[in-house]
């Protein structure tokens, strides 16, 4: 071997502190770490995380992904097997020399010897390269498999299994769990196979300079075995709990500093300076306790070196007295274990690296098994853009019921609006008709056929479901639209955007459609990511809307610039307004009002105004602070 | 970094024992081949075995000792630099975010406040690789000086060789792993925005588009690895070659009989060994110039204006709450005049968004105007320290974050009384949000309030507002995520809880306007009317189309 042999102190220093304090999460990595578990709210069900793969199937699934690429991994493990085999040619090479000058034989019979060590140098090097080549390139392409299943698989998770894990869950999948088993798969995978193949095979060299020095050397073996496994049962826990602390800490910065002008506002500066402290000190605490076990390792693999470095020395010494070795094989022999610290100790910290590796794998495979949403045998297309509701009841928590027995239809294209107070389930109906969750009893149909009927990927087609949660996806603006509708011309989606009236900014942006947006790219205000929102609905086209409070979130003044476009985008479709906004609701063709999970009214805006019921009641309080002598009928 | 010099003389100290001991272990295989095999000579080796042992002992405790001291003088100094950056964002006088996005300074203060501290972890290594070069060197000079001249020479000129055989490969790779990196990106910000998919059926054409990604991200992280590989297999190369050289040149020293055989192979050991210390200096290097870039980073955030600059002044108290603007230019606002009478409840109006938030911003003294002057009972802002300031004037925001925690625990965090905040709860609708929620009061807040729907948030917010008691409080769009009748509602508890204190409210909800002593409207940056909403509604066109439509 003629990488380096000893670890310099630096270097057992690097590695030492890789493991306890490099293995948090990256910087913004993980906003929702393991440590800030999203506490369930409002009428949210119990969690039910997405399902992790077993130790067995992680096997299988990462065998299956292998399968495809069998012949590259034969021929990567050959070469790497091959340039280790080479390498080990040096230290008998450097011992012949040791030899010949024992013998005492003229310096020019070094030549030849010499002009080997040089040449097996320059094998070794160009097979090493050609192996690791090969090893990852087997590594990365397996590795954009598995992500790219994964993601398949997670966008297709029905939204009622990824709300029961909570939003976290999925999130910290993508970004801990992939990065993590992708840096492995990068750094560690390499490594490791190099310096298993390097222990294996000087283990090998030793015993074909004679049987005795291996074990010699296989001395050292009980205290590594026993030192790796004391380390993982220690650090193993240990690095759970760090995980825990940095997102806690990481939580608790992104709080502070993200909330700072309210933190100054309400002048608690003091108890946030404390937060952080006392979280920021839990974390150095923690690390420190990764720094004392990874040294106390390392301790003990030093007492392994020795004691393998002191037994291949005297099994030397001995063979060399019984003339059963040259001084050569002797000094090959010494050098072959000492260059075994290096490997030995990388694949021993690489241990931990490799474990939660396959936590992470583990995690990984869960998502990319599951099942894709399961389509109907024989799915029946909706006749028209009609919904009809019928007898739909519904709980998330059984015994807590939120829809009693509701029932409603909408003609095709009649722009219906649901009012009612908070609470009153407005929300929930508007989910089990985007087919998000299944009601518990009932029947929703669209056009004529059942949700059942249709199918996951039909319903999605024909009813959109715009929330107040907006998201912008990172990239050109155009491609953001593009989401909607792959082949939409330019022409196209200017039109989209014109109708929304966001046309104007979107060219006034530094490079118009081209403009980078979202997570690091140029930031949109609320009321533009809503207009986007809006033009994506109208490229996607879909003969169904529901709008749930859509403006919400624009504040007063934005709001009703948002409505207008909102008007627009749903024209020609038939659309459910869940609003809070009454004027939104008397601008529709009929009201729907619902009061603790049941329909209790429905019909026109003036009609219902006259039953002197519960939306008369609500208009009373909306309109009663905008009536004024000129204007009796606001809003209208 | 001065308060960990303690820690870092002694992990140097330490650490340069431990590069000695390490230098010695092939010295010490040399002398034992001499000594012990070559001569057959038992007690030799017994004598070489046992110094062994003591190398052993002694650079294994001088290592852990080592770098224990020097990874607590890295983390102690990360942790300090962590808490006075946070001390800097929380400062009263403000502005220290300079624009810079939360997350970004969240990295700040964990990431290059890390990276800081380990130059700590640099100093140490770097002085302790020097002391395994100087152990090496003084070694092979005395075994030969021809041989130590070969190898002090001829590694520094093999790293220098390999160093700029790589540096194109390395160039390349780094370009090449940034690409790779997109991929996770793009799969992170898809599954962030997995409802906005699922809304409008996005799902396939998002996967379609992650492969693209993923496959474009295979090419380029392929390219960047061959290049590793190759930069790998590069070095090794240079090194066997090299480790040939010594061999010659030891070999025909040992062939004349110039060194001994153990001397050769203690040689040949130490050419091995000293790629490490040397390699070391460059990765120090490194951690220098990352060290020396995040420390320039925190300074730049440490050293932020504020925004504002701390007065002198004091408020006289108690606070009566009269404020006044007087022909106030800041930003968007000309020459604005406006006054509140102690105890008077005030709605203001503004055409454009921007006066608005330049309005609150002078009121919650995040800035000083350009011109012109604000005042509290008579005394101006500017005067005043603006900590001090802010229990006088609470300024609540209409996005106010919520805190981790219980949504009671976000209410009592600057409140009075448990009084206060029972009529705060009430009066803000904050109460019948408790009763919806699983745990009622005691549920968990999480990712700043998100875990709660944006009318939920907002009564929160507005409870905690008011259970602080502020003699004067200015309120910023409270409730435009509640429906029409929870908004009266808030309309009514409002009025009655702030009787008797001077109150602004900042919106255009007719409910909330309605329920005020008198409105302001502010129009191009300066007011323009004043007076009843009802009468406003009925007199004012402006007013109307900005409060009605």
């Amino acid at each position: 071997m003629t990488d380096r042999q000893h670890q310099p102190y630096g270097d057992e220093a690097a590695e030492g502190s890789r493991s306890p304090s490099r293995s948090d999460a990256p910087p913004t990595a993980d906003p929702v770490g393991e440590g800030s578990p999203t506490a369930p709210a409002g009428d949210e069900p119990e969690r039910t995380l997405l399902p992790i793969a077993t130790a067995a199937r992680t096997r299988a699934a990462v065998a299956e992904l292998l399968r495809p690429h069998r012949r590259l991994a034969i021929g990567g493990f050959a070469v790497m097997v091959i340039a280790t085999a080479v390498g080990l040619l040096t230290q008998p090479l450097l011992g012949r020399i040791v030899d010949i000058a024992a013998d005492q034989r003229p310096p020019s019979a070094l030549t030849t010897t010499v002009l080997l060590l040089a040449a097996v140098a320059v094998a070794q090097g160009l097979s090493t390269a050609a192996g690791l080549s090969l090893i990852s390139r087997l590594g990365e392409s397996v590795l954009a498999q598995l992500r790219e299943r994964f993601i398949e698989r997670a966008l297709g998770l029905p939204l009622e299994q990824v709300e029961r894990a909570g939003s976290g869950d999925l999130t910290v999948r993508v970004t801990g769990d992939v990065s993590l088993t992708a840096d492995a798969v990068r750094n560690a995978l390499p490594e490791l196979a190099r310096s298993l193949l390097a222990i294996v095979l000087t283990l090998g060299a030793l015993a074909v300079l004679d049987w005795r020095f291996l074990l010699a050397a296989l001395l050292a073996l009980p205290v590594q075995i026993h030192t790796a496994r004391w380390y993982v049962r220690r650090a193993v826990p240990l690095y759970a709990e760090q995980r825990v602390a940095n997102g806690a800490q990481q939580q608790q910065l992104l709080d502070t500093i993200g909330g700072s002008s309210t933190v100054r506002a309400f002048r608690l500066e003091k108890e946030h300076s404390e937060r952080v402290e006392e979280r920021s000190w839990s974390v150095v605490g923690l690390t420190m306790r990764g720094v004392h076990l990874v040294l106390r390792f390392y301790s003990r693999l030093h007492i392994a070196e020795f004691i393998g470095l002191a037994a291949v020395l005297a099994t030397g010494f001995l063979l060399v007295r019984a003339e059963a070795a040259s001084l050569g094989t002797a000094t090959a022999a010494a050098l072959y274990f000492h260059s075994l610290f290096t490997p030995v100790n990388s694949a021993l910290v690489l241990i931990d690296d490799a474990q939660s590796a396959i936590a992470g794998l583990a995690r990984i495979i869960g998502v990319a098994d599951l099942p894709l949403p399961k389509e109907p045998e024989r799915p029946l297309a909706p006749k028209d853009s009609s919904v009809a509701v019928a007898g739909v009841s519904h709980s998330y928590r059984s015994g807590h019921p939120v829809l009693h027995d509701v029932a409603m239809a909408l003609r095709p294209g009649e722009r219906v609006a649901l009012v009612g107070a908070s609470g009153a389930g407005k929300t929930t109906l508007a989910k089990l008709i985007a087919g998000i969750h299944r009601p518990t009893t009932g029947s929703i149909e669209l056009g004529g056929a059942s949700l059942e009927d249709i199918g996951p990927g039909a319903i999605r087609r024909t009813v959109a479901l715009i929330t107040q949660e907006t998201h912008v996806f990172a990239g050109p603006l155009a491609d953001d639209l593009r989401l909607a509708s792959a082949g939409a011309t330019d022409a196209e989606l200017r039109a989209a955007l014109d109708r929304v009236d966001a046309l104007s900014w979107v060219e006034a942006l530094p490079d118009g459609m081209a403009t980078v947006i979202g997570e690091g790219g140029h930031r949109l205000s609320g009321a533009q990511t809503q207009a986007l929102a809006l033009a994506r609905l109208i490229l996607a086209d879909p003969p169904v809307v529901i709008l749930d409070e859509a403006t919400a979130e624009a504040g007063s003044t934005g709001a009703r610039a948002l409505e207008k476009a909102v008007s627009r985008a749903i024209d020609g479709r038939t659309a459910l307004i869940v609003a809070h906004r009454l004027t939104q609701a008397a601008s529709a063709d009929r009201i729907v009002v619902m009061e603790a999970g049941r329909v209790v009214e429905t019909g026109t805006h003036d009609a219902l105004r006259a039953a002197d019921g519960p939306y008369a009641a609500l208009w009373e309080a909306w309109s009663d602070t905008r009536r004024s002598p000129n204007h009796p009928e606001p809003g209208s | 970094m001065a308060g960990q010099r303690r820690d870092v003389v002694l992990g140097s100290l330490l650490g340069a024992g431990h590069q000695a001991g390490e230098a010695l272990v092939p010295v010490v295989i040399g002398v034992v081949i001499d000594r012990g095999v070559a001569q057959g000579d038992a007690t030799g080796l017994v004598l070489g075995i046992v110094a062994l042992g003591v190398i052993y002992i002694g650079l294994s405790f001088s290592f852990r000792f080592g770098a224990r001291a020097g990874e607590r003088a890295a983390e102690t100094a990360a942790h300090r630099l962590r808490t006075r950056l946070v001390g800097r964002l929380l400062a009263p006088e403000g502005q220290a975010m300079g624009g810079r996005l939360s997350g970004e300074l969240t990295n700040i203060a964990t990431q290059d406040a890390k990276r800081v501290g380990a130059v700590c972890m640099a100093l140490i290594v770097g002085i302790s690789a020097l002391m395994g070069l100087l152990v090496s060197a003084v070694v092979l000079v005395r075994i030969s000086a021809l041989l130590g001249l070969v190898v002090l020479l001829g590694t520094p000129l093999l790293l220098w060789l390999g160093h700029l055989l790589s540096k194109p490969l390395e160039r390349r790779s780094e370009a090449e792993q940034e690409r790779a990196a997109h991929a996770s990106g793009v799969a992170a910000d898809l599954v962030t925005g997995l409802r906005v998919l699922k809304g409008i059926g996005a799902e396939p054409a998002a996967v379609a588009r992650y492969r693209r990604t993923s496959g474009d991200s295979l090419t380029a992280t392929l390219r960047a690895a061959r290049a590793g590989a190759w930069q790998n297999g590069l070095v090794l190369a240079l090194t066997g070659v090299f480790i040939a050289l010594v061999a010659l040149v030891g070999g025909r020293l040992a062939t004349e009989g110039d060194i001994s055989l153990g001397e050769l192979v203690s040689a040949v050991g130490l050419a091995l060994f000293l790629l490490g210390p040397l390699s070391e200096f460059s990765w120090v290097n490194a951690e220098l110039a990352q060290g020396r870039a995040s420390a320039a980073r925190i300074a730049e955030v440490l050293a932020t204006e504020g925004a504002v600059l701390s007065g002198t002044g004091t408020l006289p108290r108690p606070v009566r709450g009269r404020i006044q603007l007087r022909d106030v230019s800041h930003g968007s606002l000309q020459a604005l005049d406006l006054e509140v009478a102690p105890g008077e409840i005030v709605g203001v109006v503004a055409t454009e968004p921007a006066d608005a938030t330049a309005l609150l911003g002078l009121l919650a003294r995040r800035f000083d105007p350009d011109s012109g002057v604000v005042e509290l009972d008579g005394v101006a802002l500017s005067t005043l320290d603006p900590g001090d300031l802010r229990t006088a004037i609470l300024v609540a925001e209409h996005d106010a974050d919520l805190f981790e925690g219980t949504l009671l625990s976000n209410v009592f965090a600057a409140a009075d009384s448990a009084d206060s905040i029972a009529r705060a709860m009430a009066a803000s609708g904050a109460d019948e949000v408790a009763l919806t929620l699983p745990q009622g009061g005691g549920t968990a807040v999480t990712e700043r309030g998100r875990s709660l729907s944006g009318g939920q948030r907002q009564r929160v917010a507005l409870a905690r507002a008011l259970a602080v008691d502020a003699p004067v409080l200015v309120l910023h769009d409270p409730a435009t995520a509640v429906d029409a009748v929870t908004e009266a509602k808030i309309a009514a508890g409002l009025r009655e809880l702030r009787h008797g204190r001077t109150t602004v409210v900042v919106t255009t909800s007719p409910a909330l306007l309605a329920m005020t002593d008198r409105v302001v409207l502010i129009e191009g940056g300066s007011t323009t009317s004043t007076a009843a909403h009802v009468e406003l509604v009925r007199d004012h066109v402006t007013y109307r189309t900005a409060v009605l439509s």
